[in-house]
């Protein structure tokens, strides 16, 4: 038997179809491009083509839903489509890394739900393996039935209310949206911004470059805080038994769920903009969130609070990163590897710019005014500053830049401008690579880089410059922890 | 390299086990074909770089012209350097190249300007894959690529039957681990 769950519960056993919105869902994409093409290329029979093309599209995407069926079993959730292109995908709740609820416009429209399966795969880790349309309550309702076969061991009920460690106000979200993207990125934002200002004062009406300016600022700064703002508004962070949940958004909005042993790293970040505030963010490295939208796949457990609710919250949400390690800093050789590395990338920065110096030296010397007094040396004072800000640069990194290890944790601290503290598990490391370079091994040290299974697939974390015996001990623990036993292969396999 | 030979001093837990072929601190080394595939693989990239380098100085003039003897420069400096590096790095790479199979890890020292020390522990593994590109076809060598969830070791250079014989310990290795951990095992 074949129901649809627009209007038959899920059962066990029982091959159900997604909700008939999903063809309208899918369909709407192919609407706006024929639509745009129509626009374009409107003459004689090429709209009525076009019309054609979108029925066969409709009636494509409702053959697939005829055809695609949904069968929850015992072990495992079977999606089998029977078309042209035959599929069955068998994804058992052994290996499923989060089962997760978003819904944009059209689903608010249908009153349907997006349900999103993720299994814990480095491969393919950026999307869902499995997307299903439902009505609202269907998908809660197999959402939280999945959530407790995920998290067998969960003894708090689903619906026994869980106050929030820490609550967002919606200011804490655009100081969010604001100021956790990198400096780097809102560095050069404003200076898009500035020649475009620049533009406007120098020419007579709005041209095209102040316009590509203005657009860049929008791209590279607006959009994505605007986008972040939307992302987590009203956001919700709490922990129920072993499992965090988030709640959040705007116009699509996200109901994600992860069991805490699915962490392999936690990233606490502070921003240049936030560190003037006080402020620092809390990301976790989860694999298997990917809704397949294209938003940032690392779940944000803190949006940019106060230091001290931060750290509040990161001990009462994931007390398994936290054990208070100390931490050291770069022993003074690395200072020497600091140094000439500046002094390289110095000398590279004023060997480039020295033949542009000249050339607008000599175009520029003519113009009279202030601008023939200003311009020609513009270059040479911006890359005395640039060389300057190296400098700084590297002194602020020998300075911050700090690893520690723990029994069971281990960290690295990194970041001139923007500070991010890493603290990982010694049994989620999959692989330790230990480099030293011409300059390093001339002053006895060396850089570590930790790969681990991220969000993305694989990532890496890289230390700063130590004692290559010490960055080893990283290694080492990760080899004492599998032989003494003490690591669980069945909590953390992948 | 400043590295201590065993990492930190802590033994793998076969104690390192030298194999044949291995040198005293368990560790193997390449064989000297090695050397033979990288100039052959080094004399095309530089081949190439050199066609670049000739079609810039013969058709470029037009387009490049305020530019054209600096970048003329910059090129013939680049392969200078490509040169050097071409002719020292394949010796040098065979002299430094060092990596040991022990029953709980894998570990590979390398470099030519930057050493690396590579560590994976067996029970990260998640496929062992054999390669062979064309000039090491010839040569009769293969890399042996270990992936784990978080990234990929390579042993390269390794001639085909040792490469055969290092996949197959790797899996018979990863095969005793998963044996060992299925229901009753512990009973057996």
């Amino acid at each position: 038997m074949t129901g649809t769950a627009a209007d038959v519960p899920a059962r066990q056993g029982e091959k159900i179809r997604c909700h008939p919105s999903i063809i309208v869902e899918r369909s709407l994409s192919a609407l706006v491009v024929l639509a745009v093409l129509a626009t374009q290329l409107g003459q004689g029979a090429v709209p009525a083509v076009f019309a054609l093309l979108f029925v066969a599209v409709v009636l494509f995407n409702y053959r697939q839903w005829s055809r695609t069926t949904v069968q929850f079993n015992a072990t495992d959730v079977v999606v089998e489509r029977d078309t042209l292109f035959k599929m069955k995908k068998t994804l058992p709740y052994a290996k499923m890394a989060s089962v997760n609820v978003n819904r944009g416009i059209v689903n608010r429209v249908f009153g349907t739900s997006r349900l999103q399966i993720n299994i814990n795969s480095g491969s393919g880790a950026t999307v869902p393996e499995a997307v299903l349309t439902f009505r609202e309550d269907v998908a809660e309702e197999i959402r939280a039935g999945l959530a407790e076969r995920l998290c067998g061991r969960e003894t708090v009920s689903e619906d026994e209310p869980v106050e929030p460690v820490v609550t967002f106000s919606p200011a804490d979200v655009i100081v969010h949206g604001l100021f956790s993207v990198s400096t780097y990125q809102t560095a050069s934002g404003f200076a898009f911004l500035a020649y475009s200002a620049f533009q406007l004062y120098t020419s007579a009406g709005v041209g095209g470059g102040a316009l590509v300016s203005l657009l860049m600022f929008f791209v590279v700064q607006l959009a994505p805080s605007v986008s972040l703002i939307f992302h987590y508004y009203n956001y919700r962070v709490y922990r129920r038994g072993d499992t965090i949940h988030l709640e959040h958004g705007l116009i699509r909005t996200y109901t994600t769920s992860f069991d805490v042993s699915r962490i392999n790293a936690v990233r606490v970040k502070r921003t240049l903009a936030a560190r003037l505030l006080g402020r620092s963010c809390i990301e976790a490295e989860v694999v298997g969130l990917a809704s397949g939208s294209g938003e940032s796949l690392r779940p944000v457990l803190c949006l940019l609070k106060d230091d001290a609710t931060q750290q509040r919250l990161l001990e009462e949400l994931v007390p398994e990163f936290v054990d208070g390690h100390a931490r050291e800093r770069q022993p003074e050789e690395a200072k020497g590897v600091l140094l000439v590395r500046a002094a390289i990338a110095s000398l590279v920065l004023v060997l480039a710019a020295a033949y542009p110096s000249v050339y607008v030296y000599r175009e520029t010397a003519a113009i009279p005014g202030i601008a023939g007094t200003v311009l020609p040396f513009a270059l040479p004072l911006a890359t005395a500053a640039a060389a300057l800000a190296i400098c700084y640069a590297t002194y602020v990194s020998y300075r911050v830049t700090e690893f520690g290890t723990g029994a069971d944790l281990f960290s690295f601290v990194n970041g001139a401008v923007d500070r991010e503290t890493v603290v990982m598990n010694y049994d989620k490391v999959q692989m330790v690579r230990i480099t030293q370079g011409p300059v390093a091994r001339l002053f006895g040290v060396a850089r570590g880089r930790v790969y681990l299974l991220s969000a993305v697939g694989g990532a890496s974390v890289s230390s700063g410059y130590f004692a290559g015996s010490r960055l080893a001990a990283i290694g080492e623990t990760v080899m004492e922890r599998i032989a003494s036993g003490e690591y669980d292969w069945r909590k953390n396999s992948v | 390299m400043s590295f201590p030979g065993q990492v930190n001093g802590q033994a793998p837990v076969d104690g390192g086990s030298p194999e044949p072929g291995a040198g005293a601190d368990g560790y193997r080394r390449l064989n000297r074909k090695c050397m033979l595939s990288m100039y052959i693989s080094y004399a095309v990239w530089y081949a190439v770089l050199l066609a670049a380098y000739i079609l810039t100085r013969t058709y470029a003039e037009g387009f490049l012209s305020p530019y054209y003897d600096l970048i003329g420069y910059a090129f013939l400096l680049v392969l200078a350097i490509a040169l050097v590096y071409a002719a020292v790095a394949p010796p040098v790479f065979y002299a430094r190249y060092r990596y040991r199979i022990t029953a709980d890890r894998v570990d590979v020292r390398c470099g030519v300007l930057f050493i690396r020390h590579t560590l994976v522990p067996i029970e990260r593994v998640h496929q062992v894959e054999i390669t062979r590109g064309p000039i090491n076809n010839l040569l009769g060598l293969a890399d042996v690529t270990i992936t784990t969830a978080g990234g990929e070791a390579t042993i390269r250079y390794l001639e085909v039957d040792e490469a055969e014989k290092v996949a197959d310990r790797l899996n018979s290795l990863i095969g005793r681990m998963l044996r060992e951990r299925m229901p009753g095992a512990a009973d057996e």
